[in-house]
């Protein structure tokens, strides 16, 4: 008879071919990653304590003040634009805000200007047109291989710095002034029945979504299909217009005008600003143009060829078929490239436009030494920014990506 | 049964081929193409002649000084007579030979990353790129080498953009790729760790990093302590860059097939073979392109040095600039020589960049 | 060439006539003449780069051609907008891969053309998409994505599509190419049921079985060209031309 090995003979003896070892725990995996974290906890403590510990005694060796004291302060200088009244006497903490709507002006100055020139450029890629598409890659292959910071000076110092004086500006129509000293454009002063058309342009624009769900349910109910996007424009344009007109034009226009040695009156727009947001708007439209460019490659020929066949007309395909499945590409690419571009204009500190950094972290902190407490509160307001541009593009991004596959 | 033969091909019609037939159907398809067509070609033929004719037909090529440029046309003169300060800074002259020595290095380790024969190419050129930082500083430096110690705040100009550039990859990409694996952990607490990192690193302004490095970085170090500013600007540039970087290899660890992965386990490697072995060298493949991309970013944006006063090639510029022999208004001539300088090198990095996406696109089809 | 069976030319609805095509300075198309009467099954066969599917791509106009005429349905496709969207609203197509529009839901997908081209009523577009997916067989469907469904299914709906704009004439370009064996059936049923309700159809395909079961002519092409047109029977078994016979050799026996 077979001599049979029972279970418990076997599991002996795989025990002793181990060496009678048991399992090290050190070989437990579980163990293990439990091991590496704690080495990475003490690791991090340590760096946090000494760096802390050197920060203190340096801080104070060098009498510098901690904490935000300093915000309530008088800062004692002044700043070139603003877009809230301030003097000099006013303090850190109103600066701080003076500079944070200067960073939300070029901006939004830029992120508007880039989004259309990316957009033109983009789409150009796919002209009918040899020489539109060549135009469209030589934009793109330029300004996106040439460092910002040199665009934001080029424009600063070799173009707007060489513009003429005052007293020889440029001019359109003895109405826009153009010179060293920046762009004057008229500014429109509205007297007391003013409020009238500003309504008519808030009914306008409400009254576009009414305007939109009510031309979807008749299309819905009867087929026709109505041109909303025209009568949108007629209605945004045409509203105020005629408020306006029918109150008897209830406004004065603010000329700019020659005193001295500048103009007055109007709006202003500094060079700096100037140079900041043509810079930032050349180079992130190049590389949105490249991210559109991207999103409509990304639809297979098919899509369009099978909407022809349809019978749809070319106006149909795009607004139906293309844009809707080229925006799910886009959007995401859309939102780092905004979010850079809010990081970017930054270099307003290369030129002197007073956006937060300059003022804050360039001006606030040489005068108070407190670079902890500056940088900190400047690096927040950046996230907080990016957070609500990251927020607001994905839910344009939701909006545009029904599809759940 | 009939013989097939084939009706002879004909060549098209001639208003289908040709110049003629070219511009019709890609210039003057239709009436607003062809408005497009004439008002593009006009806006050429209204700017490119006086551009020329500024740029090379009455520019100023020969002299030293400003006195030289008497002609209406640019003054190349003045990039001429800056031409060593754009490019070595502020380097001695007799000791220039080192910068160009370690340009030649860095050409040497590149071109040897892609010749030399496979069996020890990763090995070799792995060691070369770490080790070349370190023999950048020796040599750059000169005291360990008992050479004469050229302080750094004299490097300077476009040498100096392309070595902080290229210094800061190296040492990133370590560092990056660990990042990397760690957001990819099962470890909750070095995932958390590595995602704040990253994320602080890539949502904060490069500026504000600068200023970092530049004001608040002296204040980490124990007192009495003196970190060279090139240094400590070097370290925001590693941790800059490897944020960025890490993301990039996120991608590149999901591109690779979990197949991989599964089979690596099944020959019974270690965590660290499979991943050096196995993993790494696919990741650095299909992230070639991204990283190209990343370093054309951070190459374009060691320009951004010059806030807190390092002297790199636009520092310069602007200090030639201001120079009181040379007040006649260059700005366009310098701007247009450094823009020519960097769009060269980053345009010939997205091309390269662009052709190994196409090469990496039809070797996964073939 | 073979002369061309149709006598009356009242009731073709298409006509193709010298038809001649060039990409570049290459002749894929040439002198293509081809009459379809009203109901009639073709179906054509040929090696890869014959001009089969470029011969159908022409006739909704998805392809432009150089010389010769084409009336569908009677009218003549000339160089204008109006032109080709009337005769696309008239002709049907369907794809080798599908093409149904990802970001739409299936009954989206139907209804698109109806309501945007044919301007009806949703309620109306919904009700006519219903009864086609019915046909088709995955009702059931009817709210997915394309990207959830199978290919099989994914080339009904395409069908399906097709059917909802109501046309007169359907072009299959090689509808069952890009799919699995068990799935081509359930396609060609479709087509054999559409077939059976005298549905004029071109289909570009090398199932030779439907050919047999449902054509009224099969059409080789080779070369850019017509080599030889015939009914199925006399087709298959007893091919006048030594090409057809080698390219029905390589087909069949294998």
């Amino acid at each position: 008879m077979l001599k049979q090995k029972t279970l418990e003979q076997t599991k002996a003896a795989a025990r002793r071919n181990k060496g009678g070892r048991s399992a090290a725990f050190y070989n437990n995996p579980e163990i293990r990653a439990l091991g590496y974290q704690l080495l990475l906890v003490l690791g991090l403590g340590y760096f946090f304590y000494s760096v802390i510990s050197n920060v203190l005694a340096n801080m104070e060796a060098t009498g510098i003040k901690t904490g935000f004291g300093f915000l309530t302060a008088s800062a004692g200088y002044d700043v070139l634009m603003s877009l809230i009244p301030f003097e000099a006497t006013d303090t850190y903490g109103r600066i701080f805000i003076v500079g944070f709507l200067n960073t939300i002006l070029v901006s939004v100055i830029g992120i508007f200007f880039a989004t259309v020139l990316g957009f033109i450029f983009g789409v150009a890629h796919f002209s009918h047109n040899w020489l539109i598409r060549k135009v469209a890659v030589l934009y793109v292959e330029i300004f996106r291989n040439i460092p910002l910071l040199l665009q934001v000076f080029f424009w600063y110092f070799a173009v707007l710095a060489t513009l003429p004086s005052a007293r020889q500006s440029l001019s359109l129509g003895e109405a826009i002034f153009l010179n060293v000293r920046g762009l004057y454009v008229p500014k429109m002063v509205g007297s007391d029945l003013f409020w009238v058309a500003e309504v008519a342009l808030a009914v306008a624009i409400a009254g576009i979504f009414v305007l939109r769900r009510w031309a979807k349910r008749r299309q819905a109910l009867t087929g026709q299909i109505f041109p909303v996007f025209y009568t949108s424009i007629a209605m945004v344009i045409g509203l105020p217009v005629a408020a306006l007109l029918l109150t008897g034009l209830p406004f004065t226009v603010e000329y700019p005008e020659l005193r001295g040695f500048n103009y007055f009156g109007g709006i202003t727009i500094i060079p700096e600003l100037m140079a900041l947001a043509i810079a930032l708007s050349v180079y992130t439209g190049s590389f949105i143009a490249e991210a559109v460019r991207a999103g409509v490659q990304s639809i297979p020929q098919g899509q369009t060829e099978a909407a022809r066949s349809l019978g749809l007309s070319e106006k149909r395909i795009m607004s139906l078929i293309i844009v809707p499945q080229a925006m799910r590409v886009i959007v995401p690419l859309l939102n780092s490239e905004y979010q850079s571009l809010v990081k970017n204009s930054t270099l307003a500190a290369a030129i002197g436009y007073p956006d937060l950094f300059n003022v804050f972290v360039g001006t606030a902190l040489n005068q108070t030494g407190q670079a902890i407490e500056t940088i900190f509160m400047t690096i927040v307001v950046y996230f907080i920014v990016n957070m609500v541009i990251s927020f607001l593009m994905n839910r344009l991004n939701n909006a545009v990506a029904l599809v759940s596959r | 049964m009939r013989e097939f033969q084939p009706v002879p091909a004909r060549p098209a019609p001639v208003k289908t081929v040709g110049p003629v037939a070219w511009a019709r159907a890609n210039l003057f398809s239709s009436i607003p193409n062809s408005m497009m067509t004439l008002f593009v070609m006009a806006l050429f033929v209204y700017f490119i002649p006086p551009i020329v004719d500024w740029a090379f037909l009455s520019a100023n090529w020969t002299g030293t000084t400003e006195d030289a440029c008497v002609r209406d046309g640019a003054c190349w003169v003045f990039v001429k007579a800056w031409s060593y300060q754009f490019f070595y800074g502020t380097y001695p002259e007799e000791e220039v030979w080192r910068i160009n020595l370690m340009l030649g290095l860095l050409v040497l380790v590149i071109a040897a990353s892609f010749t030399l024969p496979k069996h020890i190419r990763l090995k070799a050129s792995v060691a070369a790129w770490l080790l070349l930082p370190l023999v950048g500083i020796a040599v750059l430096d000169g005291r360990l080498l008992g050479l004469n110690q050229v302080t750094t705040d004299l490097w300077g100009g476009f040498t100096l953009n392309v070595f902080m550039a290229a210094a800061s990859i190296i040492v990133a990409f370590p560092f990056s790729f660990l990042w990397a694996l760690g957001r990819r952990s099962e470890m909750p607490f070095i995932r958390s760790v590595s995602i704040i990192f990253i994320e602080f690193f890539r949502g904060v302004p490069v500026l504000s990093l600068f200023f970092m490095g530049s004001v608040m970085l002296p204040l980490f170090f124990a007192e009495g302590t003196n970190v060279d500013k090139l240094i400590r600007v070097w370290i925001v540039l590693i941790f800059f860059m490897s944020g960025y970087m890490a993301e990039v290899f996120r991608g590149g660890f999901q591109a690779v097939p979990s197949g991989q992965y599964e089979a690596a386990d099944s020959i019974g490697l270690s965590y660290w073979q499979k991943i050096l072995l196995i993993i790494l060298p696919q990741v650095i493949k299909v992230s070639m392109p991204n990283i190209l991309a990343t370093f054309v970013m951070l190459f374009k944006n060691t320009t951004f040095l010059l806030i807190i006063g390092i002297p790199e090639v636009v520092q310069t510029l602007q200090t030639a600039l201001s120079n009181s022999y040379w007040l006649g208004g260059h700005a366009l001539e310098g701007y247009l020589f450094v823009f020519l300088v960097f769009w060269s090198s980053c345009f010939s990095m997205s091309l390269l960049a662009r052709r190994i996406e196409r090469q990496m696109n039809t070797d996964k089809r073939g | 060439m073979s002369a061309v069976k149709s006598s009356s030319g009242a009731e073709d609805i298409i006509v193709i006539e010298n038809l001649n095509k060039w990409y570049g300075n290459f002749h894929v198309l040439r002198d293509i003449n081809l009459r379809v009467k009203k109901g009639e099954r073709i179906v054509i066969c040929g090696p890869s780069g014959s001009g089969k599917s470029t011969t159908i791509r022409c006739i909704n106009r998805l392809e432009e051609f150089q010389e010769g005429s084409l009336v569908v349905d009677g009218v003549e496709m000339i160089n204008d907008v109006k032109n080709i969207e009337t005769i696309r609203k008239d002709v049907g197509m369907v794809f080798q891969h599908f093409n149904l529009f990802p970001h739409l839901t299936i009954l989206e997908n139907l209804t698109l053309g109806p309501i945007w081209v044919q301007k009806k009523p949703k309620a109306e577009a919904e009700a006519t998409a219903m009864q086609y997916l019915e046909r088709v067989k995955i009702p059931d469907q009817a709210d997915k994505y394309p990207g959830q469904l199978s290919g099989g299914q994914q080339q009904r709906v395409a069908i399906a599509r097709s059917l909802c704009m109501n046309p007169n004439i359907m072009l299959f370009d090689e509808p069952t190419s890009a799919l699995d064996p068990e799935m081509i059936k359930e396609v060609l049923d479709v087509m054999v049921e559409l077939a059976q309700e005298g549905m004029t159809m071109l289909c570009v395909t090398h199932e030779m079985g439907f050919a047999k079961k449902v054509a009224d002519r099969v059409i080789f092409m080779d070369a850019g060209q017509i080599v030889e047109e015939n009914e199925p029977n006399e087709f298959f078994n007893n091919p006048q031309n030594e090409r057809t016979k080698l390219f029905l050799s390589q087909i069949l026996n294998h």
